[in-house]
């Protein structure tokens, strides 16, 4: 057998399954889950550290939480390590958002021993449906403090030395609203780690302590060389960037926000300072959840392809003053921080699009568009509630089109659900998935479209909570090209009671009645270059594919009608 | 006689059994017109098509048809409100942090998707009846455009397809001669993005398949063929024409599938039902478990997929392997962080390794497998060229520089790396599904799989290699010993609890008459059909399902707790916990089969020959961590029947090369297929 003297290779090959565990772990959580948010949406992550703490491989559905497996980690060594209480076969549970991004992600970590030493640890951190607090789905644009958007699950044991604390999951359960498909989720959280544990120790037993230690050494210094390669192309000097935060949910004005960036040869410097103080509603996150954005961006700009690990970060630097939107604390409301998390990566992508145009689209829809619909099941009775997150359009590149209906950066190997099952498990009923030719994106080259979704309300009542972002503020176009069109979501009665439209940014437990639609409209993205540049042929397309109309046509890209 | 003709990317195989044994031939793949090699080789062979019997045919007209876009213009006819579903698809962006993402283009342009008035709620009840005269202006929109196939998607037609088959009927009577695919006829599951694409590409490959078909069929015949061909399917078992046609898609991967199959009726004949089947060609491995001389189906199949492009799926039954881009072919690079990687880009045929001399700049598996002798230069390319050496020497160069080791230590590294990518691949199919490798033999064939399979499996842990005899053309021979099989799938969700057991019956009857009907009238000989159940299931609240074979029998309350208690042990395996939570059905599985009259493989002559005569020679290999030994060479075709061998050796023929390690013993069963034993016991 081929045993690798040269590190060079063995480090590839250990890279190379530690890559394996990660697809493996997340393959499990994904294939054992009970909801649709982790099965369907796959809002979770999965990941491996040293036992130190450096993230080593990680495996996600989603970019939110990139470097938020490590915050928790190195949390858990600071509460429990220096006191010698972390054992073989303990897990450890925690929601504390100011080390992560709302009470809904619920992380579970187990140490790893190999030959009585503590070598890493396997985490998993994913949306559950409900976390109790004021609405279902916890989620809300309605709170103003911590404690209204569910229960707070300190880093905590819930298993200790392989034994259930039972009492530890009674108490969960009695505080949130499905605690049947979470704790499904919880028991599949825990298989995932099990198998990251148990393949991690058979490479230990294969490779040593000593060679796993030196090629995790190794894989970090890899990851950092391979960043710092790159990060030598990118243009050097100082970038800035500004832009508006549509409200806080609680009051009607926008927030300011701004990035000022300092490339240099080997580092990557942004400061936030300047950006809104922390608000009174939930559209703060914690600093973590900062770091984590400008992680996400920072591999966008540099390399998006190698495996995440640690040392890919080094030669990063993040200024923010304390208490500001980007870096709350307690008991300042979180929960639907992905509204400014996505600001502090649109920043930078922002003061960099023109600088990069071969990495960069114009600004894309942005906002998760998460939404809350609870309802009865019409057929069994049930309560349902029906969470997912919603596609929309990418900006335009410098020579091409942007992308129709799809997910935001926040997301990644995010699945919509099926309209079939949509409609099967809650009971609602879709009257249209179809993109839209809103005004907005035109450019030399267009913005993707949006979509429309409608549901129509079967059961006697049904309340719709949700945040979208860029409602006032949409995404916008890059050399000279059009900004794109608004999220939104509109209310339309059935019994015509209101008669202005009924338009929402951030709807908060909008009651509805049977035979009412509810409407999500996602952005589409921004343009990209004067539209009067857009070609002829480019024009005729979108006309035979309906993705503008002769009106638009002549409107924006002061082209005549077709002579008849 | 049997014959079965196999089209590959570079060559198009035949395997002929009759009284007097096997014969193999190869010839070169024609695209794109491929029945005309299929014909060549069959002259070459000294073939009489009338005195065939059966003759099984696989072919890659469909994967290359999807592959290099050279499908029809296709047209989609779908719900109101829905056109968009095609395009929008799972919104999924697998290459997380590359903002620059290119998200696939769909096989069908939005003016080609059409709306219909029509809809059904999710229990199959009309919400909105279906507008059928909105079809004459669809289908009239259609042909201005040339349009030359149609697919039909409506929502929720896996529960009640009523509104697909109108539709689908209307069309044909307003265009007789368009090729039309109504979804329900080629996937019964839910999830309307995925029905649709499997839908869409099925008409996409109609044409060419169905002309394909047709004209192998008219050549063969015109030869005397007196039979009708059998086609290869996907699924590990073989078409009847009439059914290839109607489901054209179901040939998508019937290449991999039918090296599986095979490699499982010959563990069932050597009395070795668990297998890790493994086949290694120029481009990409592929691999898959075989439990009790089966192996697994799945419908989660997708093209073009990989972890930067969602892919399109497409679902169809097809035997659940694993691929890799490491195959003889993959090219070693160093990247910017000074790590050495192989594969996934291929030198494939043209320019080749290094080695061919043909321009290739870049060391591959092959180039390594040469320099540390593990491939007999005298044999290289079957012997009939010499390995370019001075090619090979300059395309190391660059390797050497960056990375500042040896030729001899690069080369190792380079099948280190190939063979730990490859073990990963493996693990996927047996240890991730809870599945321990050291309860398997690992059976390797393609063009790379003998030389690979003993290092495999040693880091594999399996006790076990066994190497098939022509195992260069192992997927041809595998087509011989598939029956016909179709599958049918449909989602109808049903708890499992007391007294569901008669609707379960009840539906599992209904869709048995409705598919012995279908393979009726696609000519399977209804004497000879026999059907097989299985059940999709799952943990009420879950999605994602367990395929638990079903006992085919009337189900009652009992066999229905039978069923349950199944379901828990699979899921334990696969997922290491189980729930007490109810259980659920979600998708009725059957599999109709007609046997066919397979000869079995014949036994190879004994002549009493010494091992010593069987032998060439010695020269030097390079084992990695086990040394460079001096190493006894066997013509492979000398070897015979209860012959032992021990390691280091090599056994070799110009399509085969089994690397035998130090320590290992092998020896000849009465069928010509090397066994080794990776341990001493």
């Amino acid at each position: 057998m081929i045993e690798h003297k040269s590190d060079k290779f063995s480090q590839e090959i250990i890279k190379n399954a530690l890559v394996a565990i990660g697809d493996e772990m997340f393959e499990a959580m994904a294939r054992s889950s009970m909801s649709p948010i982790i099965y369907e949406v796959l809002d979770y992550s999965v990941g491996l550290t040293t036992k130190d703490g450096d993230l080593i491989a990680q495996g996600n559905g989603t970019t939110v939480f990139l470097g938020m497996i490590d915050a928790l980690v190195k949390e858990i060594i600071e509460k429990f390590g220096a006191k010698g209480e972390i054992k073989p076969g303990d897990v450890f549970i925690s929601n504390d958002p100011y080390y992560g991004t709302h009470l809904s992600d619920v992380a579970l970590a187990k140490p790893i021993f190999f030959e009585g030493a503590l070598v890493g640890f396997a985490v998993n951190k994913a949306h559950w449906v409900d976390v109790g607090g004021m609405t279902p789905g916890s989620f809300t644009p309605a709170s103003t403090e911590i404690y209204q958007e569910g229960l707070q699950i300190p880093t905590m044991k819930v298993m200790e030395e392989g034994k259930v604390l039972q009492p530890v999951l009674d108490l969960i359960a009695a505080n949130i609203r499905m605690p049947k498909e979470s704790l499904g989720d919880f028991w599949a959280g825990v298989a995932a780690n099990n198998v990251g544990a148990e393949r991690l120790v058979m490479l230990y037993e294969k490779y040593g302590a000593d060679a796993m230690a030196a090629a995790m050494e190794g894989l970090l210094d890899y990851g950092e060389a391979m960043i710092a390669e790159e990060l030598k192309k990118l243009p050097k000097g100082v970038f800035e960037a500004e832009d508006w935060i549509d409200d806080d949910g609680q009051g009607e004005d926008p927030l300011r926000v701004c990035v000022r960036i300092e490339i240099s040869d080997d580092s990557f410097k942004v400061d936030f300072t300047g950006s809104a103080p922390q608000a009174l509603g939930p559209i703060n996150h914690g600093r973590t959840a900062l770091v984590a954005a400008v992680r996400t961006i920072f591999k966008a700009l540099t390399n998006p392809q190698i495996p995440s690990n640690g040392g890919c970060f080094r030669a990063l630097e993040i200024v923010c003053p304390d208490r500001t939107v980007f870096t709350a604390e307690r008991p300042a409301p979180v929960s639907t921080y992905w509204e400014t998390m996505l600001y502090a990566e649109d920043l930078i992508w922002k003061a960099m699009a023109e600088h990069l145009p071969d990495r960069l689209t114009a600004g894309h829809v942005l906002s998760v568009c998460a939404f809350i619909l609870s309802a009865t099941h019409p057929e069994t009775g049930d309560d349902v509630i029906l969470v997912q997150p919603l596609v929309g359009g990418w900006g335009a590149m410098s020579d091409r089109d942007g992308l129709n209906g799809q997910f935001s950066v926040a997301d990644g190997e995010t699945y919509n659900i099926p309209v079939e099952i949509q409609e099967a498990r809650y009971g609602v009923r879709v009257k249209q998935y179809a993109l839209h030719n809103e005004d907005g994106g035109e450019g030399k080259f267009r913005g993707g479209k949006g979509v429309y979704l409608d549901y129509e309300i079967l059961c006697d009542q049904a309340h719709f909570s949700g945040s979208f972002g860029r409602f006032k503020f949409p995404p916008w176009g890059a050399a000279g090209g059009a900004k794109g069109s608004s999220n939104y979501v509109e209310l339309i009665r059935q019994d015509g009671s209101e008669d202005a439209r009924e338009i929402y940014g951030k709807p908060s437990r909008v009651q509805m009645k049977k035979g009412d639609i509810v409407r999500c409209v996602t952005a589409t993205g921004g343009g990209w270059g004067d539209p009067c540049e857009r070609s002829e042929e480019a024009l005729e397309d979108d006309l035979k594919n309906g993705f503008i109309t002769e009106e638009q046509a002549a409107r924006f890209y002061r082209r005549r009608p077709a002579a008849e | 006689m049997r014959v079965a003709t196999d089209v590959g990317g570079t060559f198009t195989d035949l395997v002929c059994i009759d009284d007097d044994g096997i014969r193999i031939t190869k010839s070169d793949t024609t695209p794109p017109n491929f029945e005309k090699g299929v014909i060549r080789v069959l002259e070459k062979a000294d073939i009489d098509p009338a005195r065939i019997d059966d003759f099984v045919h696989g072919t890659t007209v469909v994967i290359n048809a999807l592959l290099s876009r050279r499908g029809a213009k296709t047209g989609l006819i779908t719900t109101r409100g829905f056109r968009d579903v095609l395009e929008i698809a799972r919104g999924n962006r697998p290459d997380l942090f590359n903002f620059a993402f290119k998200k696939p283009a769909p096989f069908v342009p939005r003016y080609l998707r059409h709306e219909i008035t029509e809809r059904m709620d999710y229990l199959g009840r009309v919400v909105e009846p279906l507008a059928l005269d909105e079809v004459d202006s669809i289908v009239a929109a259609l042909k201005a455009e040339e349009v030359e196939a149609v697919a039909i998607c409506c929502l929720h037609a896996y529960v009640n397809p009523e509104h697909e088959l109108a539709i689908e009927a209307r069309v044909r009577e307003l265009w007789p001669d368009v090729s039309i695919i109504a979804s329900h006829k080629v996937c019964g599951e839910w999830r309307e993005y995925e029905r649709t694409s499997t839908a869409v590409l099925s008409a996409y490959v109609h044409p060419i398949a169905k002309g394909y078909l047709a004209s192998l069929d008219e050549k063969l015949t015109a030869r005397g063929l007196s039979g009708k061909p059998l086609i290869m399917r996907s699924n590990g078992g073989v078409a009847t024409v009439e059914g290839a046609r109607n489901d054209p898609i179901s040939m998508v991967e019937s290449g991999p599938a039918s090296g599986v199959l095979g490699a499982a009726a010959l563990g069932v004949q050597i009395g070795e039902p668990n297998l890790i089947a493994l086949d290694i060609g120029g481009t990409t491995a592929k691999t898959a478990l075989i439990e009790n001389g089966a192996a697994k189906i799945t419908t989660s199949y997708k093209i073009e997929w990989d972890r930067t492009n969602p892919g399109y799926p497409i679902r169809t039954p097809v035997v659940d392997l694993v691929e890799i881009g490491n195959g003889g072919g993959s090219i070693a690079w160093v990247d910017k962080g000074g790590r050495m990687h192989v594969g996934p880009q291929s030198a494939g045929s043209q320019p080749g390794p290094a080695a061919y001399g043909r321009g290739g700049e870049h060391i591959t598996t092959t180039d390594a497998n040469l320099v540390l002798g593990r491939i007999n230069p005298k044999l290289f390319l079957g012997g009939e060229q010499e390995p370019d050496w001075d090619s090979i020497d300059r395309a190391f160069e660059p390797l050497i520089e960056a990375l500042g080791e040896t030729k001899e230590d690069i080369a190792r590294g380079v099948i280190g790396i190939a063979n730990a990518n490859m073990v990963n691949a493996l693990k996927l199919v047996s240890l991730n599904r809870g599945y321990d490798p050291r309860e398997f033999a690992l059976i390797a064939f393609g063009g790379g799989g003998a030389m690979h399979a003993v290092a495999l499996a040693e880091e594999l842990m399996t006790p076990k290699v066994i190497i098939p005899v022509n195992s260069s053309v192992f997927s041809a021979w595998g087509m011989l010993m598939c029956d016909l099989r179709r599958d049918f799938l449909k989602t109808e969700v049903k708890t499992l609890n007391a007294g569901a057991a008669d609707d379960i019956e009840a539906a599992y009857e209904a869709m048995e008459a409705q598919a012995r009907e279908t393979c009726l009238a696609e000519g399977m000989p209804a004497d000879a059909m026999r059907i097989e159940r299985f059940a999709d299931m799952r943990y009420a609240g879950q999605e994602h399902t367990v395929k638990v074979p079903t006992p085919h029998k009337r189900l009652d309350d009992a066999a229905l707790q039978e069923l349950t208690k199944a379901f828990h042990a699979l899921h334990m395996r696969e997922y290491t916990f189980q729930l007490d939570s109810d259980v659920e059905l979600v998708n009725f599985h059957i599999v109709v089969f007609a046997d066919i009259d397979k000869k079995q493989l014949p036994p190879l002559p004994v002549t009493g020959r010494a091992l010593s005569e069987a032998q060439k020679g010695v020269r030097k290999v390079d084992f990695g961590a086990d040394g460079v030994h001096d190493t006894n060479e066997y013509d492979l075709s000398l070897i015979e029947p209860g012959m032992k061998i021990a390691g280091p050796a090599v056994l070799e023929d110009p399509t085969a090369t089994i690397v035998i390690s130090p320590g290992k013993r092998a020896h000849m069963d009465d069928y010509g297929n090397i066994h080794i034993q990776m341990r001493a016991s």
